[in-house]
């Protein structure tokens, strides 16, 4: 009975398969990104509640909005924009504080939304969410 | 033959150099955070006493993760601040920020909500309120942010 002597395999291939595979994931590596590839959820994915669907934020609104200082009342805010399009879900930040949330899209950017937040009857501050 | 496998190795370690400085370079994008904290107490995480290092300083909550992970308690973005501190901050919840410090291998840029973005043993962690003069205050953080941070 004849046996064969068992197949050695070339050291040298099985770097070249090794050299190929972990090129192919360094080409992944640098080209993709995968924060990109999972985009963050838009504006209206945070909304909790429509409010009113047809609200939006006009540059001349804006710009009264951006000089009401933090801790100024909500009313002052109030005064400047009508219904928000939305609201987010309340939060608490601070302990034993809940942050209202109400969100608007820019008329002249709707990609862009200004979020506005409320703590009890002070407004403490707003911030941009761009929508992907 | 060893001179082949000298010329295989050496390209296997480039090839892991390269992948390392792609990932070097993404987390390099993302600029330290300043911030102007509004308690100017002399005693910061960072700051030295005779040669011992402050982990954190009055207004940080210290706490030990028992799984070790940081987590994103919102859709936000992580940067660099000093030392071993970042600053995690969310579009979604104006006017406050998060420092966190005593962190290690943070993820940098944007986050999703419960993403782990750092290892901690002991976590140095404040909640800071923006104030009409741009300074942050050190604020008390709620349960529930906390929560979000550690689960």
């Amino acid at each position: 009975m004849n046996q064969r002597p068992p197949r050695k395999r070339k050291p040298r291939r099985k770097v070249k398969y090794l050299l190929a595979g972990g090129s192919m994931l360094a080409i992944v590596g640098v080209l993709v990104d995968l924060r990109n590839v999972f985009q963050p959820p838009t504006a209206q994915d945070v909304c909790q509640e429509i409010v009113q669907s047809q609200s939006v934020l006009s540059r001349d609104e804006l710009s009264r909005l951006l000089n009401v200082p933090e801790r100024d009342s909500k009313t002052a805010v109030r005064e400047i924009v009508s219904e928000p399009y939305c609201t987010l879900p309340d939060v608490e930040i601070r302990e034993g504080v809940t942050a209202e949330r109400e969100a608007y899209p820019l008329a002249f950017d709707p990609q862009t939304w200004f979020v506005v937040l409320y703590e009890g009857e002070e407004y403490a501050g707003y911030s941009f969410v761009f929508q992907q | 033959m060893q001179a082949t496998r000298l010329y295989f190795s050496s390209r296997g370690v480039l090839a892991v150099l390269l992948l390392i400085c792609a990932g070097c370079a993404r987390a390099g994008d993302v600029a330290p955070r300043a911030l102007q904290i509004q308690q100017n107490w002399q005693l910061q995480p960072g700051s030295e006493i005779a040669g011992h290092r402050i982990l954190g300083g009055l207004g940080d909550v210290s706490i030990a993760p028992s799984g070790g992970k940081v987590y994103a308690p919102f859709d936000g973005k992580v940067e660099p601040h000093r030392d071993d501190c970042v600053v995690f901050s969310s579009p979604e919840v104006p006017a406050y920020l998060l420092r966190l410090c005593g962190v290690r291998r943070p993820k940098l840029g944007q986050v999703r909500q419960g993403e782990a973005i750092a290892s901690a043993k002991s976590l140095q962690f404040a909640a800071l309120r923006r104030q009409p003069d741009g300074k942050w205050a050190m604020v008390e953080p709620s349960t529930d942010v906390l929560e979000r941070t550690l689960n």
